[in-house]
């Protein structure tokens, strides 16, 4: 007679994940820097916002970028130009970055000498979402291209993340965009995110973002 | 694909538990899954089938149990059952305001396992 039995586990599947993403916070408290995760789709625009961040603020905050992408340095290769330490992680086909990635990308870089950490993740709606990265501040960035609907079919990411960021807005008059319809869907599910409407090409709205930008990492308690 | 590297630690944590519990074969894995991960049941059946060949998870089926999401009104702070029909829409039942925040909803949990110990003589 064969002995079947059941085990009850009630064991969170992600609680690796969680566990370093604490670990993470509580480093960014130690070493004093701002970790800032930035995700979206492919082509949305993050790197040329975050080449625009870090030309409007390198005088103020000494910048580290953590690049994530699916194959290529391209992206790092472009944050070296501009003298910023990065660490490229190529997840070689992996969706999304992990919080055991990043924190082995940390280790690599000279903490003591930064202020704010950015992290490029992998291009992708869903994925990234789904994994905790200790970032003081989660942020997408929607590029007006993609329409105002994509709250709707996205619910996970529209809801982790604390500031959205509109992007292309010189690019309005080529497609509908409705900013109306942007706040009622992500309104649904995330009432208190803070929607920055912007173009990094021509830098409008780029002003409002950094002041705001300034004032959450100033708002970081350190011990 | 999001669904592969989160069944691989499924895995890793069901041989662990069996093992330590002495079991030949495992049988049954019965996981809960918030609906905004968007897992997708098939999916997870033929990641599970791709990596367990060769272990005592051979042969095993999940069981997935989807769990709905949840919401806290804007206004009035009443917390409502999100549902794969009410998402693209939702409306707190009390007020009827449409803004709010998402409370849960991605839950991953690994339940429980049914496993095969040894066959008694």
């Amino acid at each position: 007679m064969k002995d079947l039995t059941y085990i009850d586990l009630k064991e969170c599947i992600l609680s690796d994940n969680d566990g370093i993403a604490d670990q993470i916070r509580e480093l960014s408290v130690k070493k004093r820097f701002f970790l800032w995760n930035i995700m979206s789709s492919p082509g949305a625009g993050k790197t040329t916002f975050i080449i625009e961040i870090i030309s409007r603020l390198k005088d103020q905050f000494r910048f580290g970028v953590i690049e994530g992408d699916v194959e290529s340095t391209v992206d790092s290769l472009k944050m070296q130009n501009l003298g910023i330490p990065t660490v490229q992680l190529r997840t070689g086909g992996g969706c999304h970055l992990d919080a055991a990635m990043v924190m082995k990308a940390l280790e690599s870089l000279p903490l003591d000498e930064l202020d704010i950490v950015i992290v490029e993740n992998i291009g992708n709606l869903v994925c990234p979402a789904e994994f905790d990265l200790g970032a003081d501040l989660p942020s997408m960035i929607l590029s007006v291209p993609e329409g105002d609907d994509k709250a709707i079919k996205y619910p996970l990411m529209f809801s982790v993340c604390k500031a959205l960021i509109v992007s292309k807005t010189d690019s309005l008059g080529i497609f509908d965009f409705d900013f109306e319809a942007l706040r009622i869907n992500t309104g649904k599910l995330n009432d208190s995110l803070q929607i920055f409407p912007l173009s990094a090409k021509s830098g409008e709205g780029m002003e409002e973002f950094c002041s705001w930008l300034k004032q959450e990492i100033e708002s970081k308690k350190y011990q | 694909m999001h669904e592969l590297p989160i069944i691989k630690s499924i895995y890793k944590s069901v041989i662990t538990k069996a093992e330590g519990a002495g079991a030949k074969k495992v049988k049954r894995v019965v996981i809960e899954v918030g609906i905004l991960r968007d897992f997708i049941p098939e999916l997870v059946q033929k990641y599970w089938d791709f990596i367990s060949p060769g272990s005592i998870a051979e042969g095993s089926v999940i069981e997935l149990r989807e769990l709905d999401a949840s919401a806290a009104c804007g206004r009035c702070g009443k917390e409502y059952a999100i549902t794969k029909e009410n998402i693209g829409n939702p409306q707190c039942p009390v007020c009827g305001y449409r803004r709010g925040r998402l409370i849960s909803g991605s839950e991953l949990r690994l339940v429980g396992i049914e496993i095969e110990k040894q066959e008694k003589k």
